[in-house]
Protein backbone atom coordinates (compact mmCIF):
# COMPACT_ATOMS: atom_id res chain seq x y z
CA UNK A 1 0.00 0.00 0.00
CA UNK A 2 2.85 2.05 0.75
CA UNK A 3 4.72 1.48 -2.08
CA UNK A 4 1.42 2.20 -4.43
CA UNK A 5 1.12 5.64 -2.82
CA UNK A 6 4.72 6.91 -3.51
CA UNK A 7 4.55 5.78 -6.92
CA UNK A 8 1.46 7.88 -7.30
CA UNK A 9 3.05 10.83 -5.59
CA UNK A 10 6.59 10.48 -7.65
CA UNK A 11 4.23 10.45 -10.78
CA UNK A 12 1.78 12.99 -9.39
CA UNK A 13 5.15 15.09 -9.01
CA UNK A 14 5.75 14.34 -13.09
CA UNK A 15 3.11 15.32 -13.85
CA UNK A 16 2.83 18.76 -12.47
CA UNK A 17 6.36 19.78 -13.28
CA UNK A 18 5.87 18.58 -17.04
CA UNK A 19 2.41 21.27 -16.78
CA UNK A 20 4.75 24.11 -15.47
CA UNK A 21 7.44 23.75 -17.68
CA UNK A 22 4.89 23.52 -20.38
CA UNK A 23 3.61 26.59 -19.02
CA UNK A 24 6.68 28.59 -19.26
CA UNK A 25 7.37 27.73 -22.50
CA UNK A 26 4.31 29.06 -24.00
CA UNK A 27 4.45 32.14 -21.51
CA UNK A 28 8.08 32.83 -22.90
CA UNK A 29 6.52 33.15 -26.67
CA UNK A 30 3.91 35.02 -25.67
CA UNK A 31 6.36 37.43 -24.32
CA UNK A 32 8.37 37.34 -27.10
CA UNK A 33 5.21 38.26 -29.85
CA UNK A 34 4.31 41.30 -27.30
CA UNK A 35 7.91 42.88 -27.36
CA UNK A 36 8.11 42.67 -31.35
CA UNK A 37 4.79 44.65 -31.55
CA UNK A 38 5.99 47.09 -28.82
CA UNK A 39 9.32 47.73 -31.05
CA UNK A 40 7.59 47.99 -33.83
CA UNK A 41 5.45 51.23 -32.50
CA UNK A 42 8.48 52.81 -31.14
CA UNK A 43 10.29 53.02 -34.30
CA UNK A 44 7.25 54.74 -35.66
CA UNK A 45 7.37 57.42 -32.91
CA UNK A 46 9.83 60.20 -33.42
CA UNK A 47 11.55 61.17 -30.18
CA UNK A 48 10.46 65.17 -28.73
CA UNK A 49 13.48 67.21 -29.04
CA UNK A 50 15.50 67.66 -25.53
CA UNK A 51 14.71 70.78 -23.85
CA UNK A 52 17.65 73.76 -23.81
CA UNK A 53 19.74 73.93 -20.85
CA UNK A 54 19.86 76.46 -18.89
CA UNK A 55 22.57 76.89 -15.66
CA UNK A 56 21.01 78.01 -12.58
CA UNK A 57 21.99 81.66 -11.44
CA UNK A 58 25.05 80.20 -8.75
CA UNK A 59 26.81 78.42 -11.46
CA UNK A 60 26.28 81.35 -13.95
CA UNK A 61 27.60 83.73 -11.20
CA UNK A 62 30.75 81.26 -10.85
CA UNK A 63 31.35 81.14 -14.47
CA UNK A 64 31.40 84.39 -15.27
CA UNK A 65 33.63 85.41 -12.63
CA UNK A 66 36.18 83.05 -15.25
CA UNK A 67 34.73 84.49 -18.31
CA UNK A 68 35.24 88.16 -17.57
CA UNK A 69 38.52 88.41 -15.67
CA UNK A 70 40.12 89.64 -18.32
CA UNK A 71 37.98 92.65 -19.02
CA UNK A 72 38.32 95.14 -16.21
CA UNK A 73 35.60 97.01 -17.63
CA UNK A 74 32.73 94.79 -17.28
CA UNK A 75 30.38 94.56 -14.93
CA UNK A 76 27.63 91.74 -14.77
CA UNK A 77 24.34 90.53 -13.20
CA UNK A 78 22.29 87.75 -12.91
CA UNK A 79 18.62 87.34 -12.67
CA UNK A 80 16.69 83.92 -13.28
CA UNK A 81 19.18 82.83 -16.24
CA UNK A 82 19.56 86.11 -17.74
CA UNK A 83 23.03 87.89 -17.82
CA UNK A 84 23.11 91.70 -18.11
CA UNK A 85 26.39 92.80 -19.19
CA UNK A 86 27.17 96.97 -18.37
CA UNK A 87 30.40 98.84 -18.38
CA UNK A 88 32.64 99.20 -21.35
CA UNK A 89 34.86 97.16 -23.58
CA UNK A 90 36.51 97.87 -26.90
CA UNK A 91 34.54 96.74 -30.43
CA UNK A 92 37.50 94.14 -31.19
CA UNK A 93 37.28 92.46 -27.85
CA UNK A 94 33.33 92.54 -27.74
CA UNK A 95 33.00 88.89 -29.37
CA UNK A 96 35.99 87.08 -27.20
CA UNK A 97 33.45 88.23 -23.88
CA UNK A 98 30.18 86.95 -25.99
CA UNK A 99 31.27 83.42 -26.50
CA UNK A 100 32.87 83.16 -23.17
CA UNK A 101 29.34 84.15 -21.60
CA UNK A 102 27.15 82.20 -24.19
CA UNK A 103 28.88 78.96 -23.66
CA UNK A 104 27.97 79.17 -19.67
CA UNK A 105 23.77 78.20 -21.34
CA UNK A 106 22.66 81.44 -19.98
CA UNK A 107 18.74 81.84 -20.42
CA UNK A 108 19.29 84.77 -22.57
CA UNK A 109 22.66 87.79 -22.31
CA UNK A 110 21.26 90.94 -22.60
CA UNK A 111 23.98 93.64 -23.75
CA UNK A 112 24.42 97.05 -22.06
CA UNK A 113 27.81 97.47 -23.00
CA UNK A 114 29.37 100.91 -24.25
CA UNK A 115 31.42 100.35 -26.80
CA UNK A 116 34.79 102.22 -26.83
CA UNK B 1 9.95 80.36 -35.80
CA UNK B 2 10.90 83.86 -36.76
CA UNK B 3 14.10 83.67 -35.66
CA UNK B 4 15.15 80.67 -37.24
CA UNK B 5 14.86 83.14 -40.26
CA UNK B 6 16.50 86.04 -39.07
CA UNK B 7 19.52 83.93 -38.51
CA UNK B 8 18.62 81.61 -41.41
CA UNK B 9 22.12 82.68 -42.73
CA UNK B 10 23.49 81.40 -39.25
CA UNK B 11 22.44 78.03 -39.21
CA UNK B 12 23.13 77.34 -43.33
CA UNK B 13 26.93 78.36 -42.62
CA UNK B 14 27.12 75.84 -39.58
CA UNK B 15 25.72 73.03 -41.49
CA UNK B 16 27.94 73.99 -44.75
CA UNK B 17 31.14 74.26 -41.68
CA UNK B 18 30.25 70.61 -40.84
CA UNK B 19 29.37 71.46 -36.91
CA UNK B 20 28.45 68.12 -35.54
CA UNK B 21 25.96 67.68 -32.70
CA UNK B 22 24.25 70.80 -34.41
CA UNK B 23 20.69 71.62 -32.31
CA UNK B 24 18.50 74.63 -33.25
CA UNK B 25 15.63 75.51 -30.37
CA UNK B 26 13.83 78.18 -30.13
CA UNK B 27 12.21 79.26 -26.28
CA UNK B 28 10.12 81.74 -25.15
CA UNK B 29 11.37 84.27 -27.97
CA UNK B 30 15.37 83.40 -27.78
CA UNK B 31 17.07 81.13 -30.41
CA UNK B 32 19.69 78.25 -28.70
CA UNK B 33 22.01 76.74 -31.41
CA UNK B 34 24.39 74.51 -29.94
CA UNK B 35 27.06 72.06 -31.56
CA UNK B 36 30.55 71.49 -31.98
CA UNK B 37 32.84 73.11 -34.41
CA UNK B 38 35.63 71.05 -36.58
CA UNK B 39 38.16 73.95 -36.03
CA UNK B 40 38.54 77.46 -34.02
CA UNK B 41 38.19 79.10 -37.63
CA UNK B 42 34.73 77.79 -38.28
CA UNK B 43 33.83 79.19 -34.73
CA UNK B 44 35.42 82.70 -35.49
CA UNK B 45 33.65 82.50 -38.31
CA UNK B 46 30.03 81.89 -37.43
CA UNK B 47 30.23 84.42 -35.01
CA UNK B 48 31.26 86.88 -37.72
CA UNK B 49 27.73 85.71 -39.65
CA UNK B 50 26.58 86.57 -36.03
CA UNK B 51 27.69 89.98 -35.42
CA UNK B 52 26.62 91.02 -39.63
CA UNK B 53 23.18 89.75 -38.68
CA UNK B 54 22.53 91.06 -35.12
CA UNK B 55 25.76 94.14 -34.85
CA UNK B 56 26.93 94.27 -31.55
CA UNK B 57 25.04 91.16 -30.16
CA UNK B 58 22.78 93.88 -28.85
CA UNK B 59 18.87 91.91 -29.84
CA UNK B 60 19.34 89.64 -26.94
CA UNK B 61 17.46 86.85 -28.65
CA UNK B 62 20.36 84.01 -30.21
CA UNK B 63 22.63 82.10 -27.82
CA UNK B 64 25.41 80.96 -29.87
CA UNK B 65 27.36 77.95 -28.17
CA UNK B 66 29.71 76.06 -30.47
CA UNK B 67 32.68 75.07 -29.62
CA UNK B 68 35.66 73.42 -30.22
CA UNK B 69 36.87 70.31 -28.58
CA UNK B 70 40.17 69.67 -29.03
CA UNK B 71 40.81 65.88 -28.83
CA UNK B 72 43.09 64.45 -26.17
CA UNK B 73 46.61 64.02 -26.62
CA UNK B 74 46.45 66.56 -29.28
CA UNK B 75 48.61 69.86 -29.25
CA UNK B 76 47.26 73.34 -28.44
CA UNK B 77 48.61 76.83 -28.68
CA UNK B 78 48.39 79.55 -25.89
CA UNK B 79 46.59 82.49 -27.15
CA UNK B 80 46.50 84.75 -24.73
CA UNK B 81 46.75 88.82 -25.69
CA UNK B 82 49.90 88.89 -24.16
CA UNK B 83 50.69 87.55 -20.55
CA UNK B 84 51.22 83.81 -19.51
CA UNK B 85 48.12 81.55 -18.95
CA UNK B 86 47.27 80.02 -15.43
CA UNK B 87 47.64 76.66 -14.82
CA UNK B 88 45.28 76.13 -12.29
CA UNK B 89 44.60 72.49 -9.56
CA UNK B 90 41.23 72.37 -10.62
CA UNK B 91 38.59 73.89 -13.27
CA UNK B 92 37.55 77.63 -12.08
CA UNK B 93 39.71 80.40 -11.00
CA UNK B 94 39.33 80.25 -7.51
CA UNK B 95 41.57 77.50 -7.52
CA UNK B 96 45.31 77.59 -6.46
CA UNK B 97 47.75 78.37 -9.26
CA UNK B 98 50.20 75.75 -9.82
CA UNK B 99 52.13 77.03 -12.55
CA UNK B 100 52.07 79.18 -16.07
CA UNK B 101 52.11 78.83 -19.32
CA UNK B 102 53.78 80.74 -21.71
CA UNK B 103 52.38 83.30 -24.76
CA UNK B 104 52.41 81.35 -27.76
CA UNK B 105 53.63 77.95 -25.58
CA UNK B 106 52.17 74.81 -27.38
CA UNK B 107 51.09 72.69 -24.52
CA UNK B 108 49.50 68.93 -24.85
CA UNK B 109 45.59 68.63 -23.74
CA UNK B 110 44.76 65.43 -21.85
CA UNK B 111 40.98 65.68 -21.61
CA UNK B 112 37.98 68.60 -21.54
CA UNK B 113 37.00 69.27 -18.08
CA UNK B 114 33.40 71.00 -19.41
CA UNK B 115 32.69 74.04 -22.00
CA UNK B 116 34.89 76.08 -20.09
CA UNK B 117 38.33 74.16 -18.71
CA UNK B 118 40.72 71.84 -20.71
CA UNK B 119 43.10 69.57 -18.41
CA UNK B 120 46.30 70.14 -20.10
CA UNK B 121 50.04 69.77 -19.63
CA UNK B 122 52.94 71.97 -20.17
CA UNK B 123 56.08 69.85 -22.08
CA UNK B 124 58.02 71.13 -18.81
CA UNK B 125 56.09 68.66 -17.32
CA UNK B 126 53.49 70.96 -15.55
CA UNK B 127 50.17 69.89 -15.34
CA UNK B 128 46.44 71.47 -14.10
CA UNK B 129 43.34 73.53 -15.78
CA UNK B 130 43.35 76.18 -17.78
CA UNK B 131 40.31 78.48 -19.86
CA UNK B 132 39.68 76.59 -22.82
CA UNK B 133 39.16 80.03 -24.58
CA UNK B 134 42.86 80.69 -24.47
CA UNK B 135 43.90 77.89 -26.35
CA UNK B 136 44.03 77.12 -30.23
CA UNK B 137 43.67 73.37 -31.29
Amino acid sequence: MKQIQGKTLLLGVLVLASVQFTDCKSKKADTDTSTNTTTTIDSVTTPAPAPVEISADDALKSGLVDATKDFPGVTTSVNDGEVILTGNITRDKLPTLMQAVQSLHPRKVTNNLTIK
Amino acid sequence: MALETKYADLISAAKTAGVSDLQVREQDNVLYIDGTAPSGTVKDQLWSVYNKIDPDFRAGDLVLNVNVNAAAGTKAKVITESSNLNIRKGPGTDQPIVGKAAHHEMVTILSNANDQWSLIKTDAGTEGYVYTQYLQA
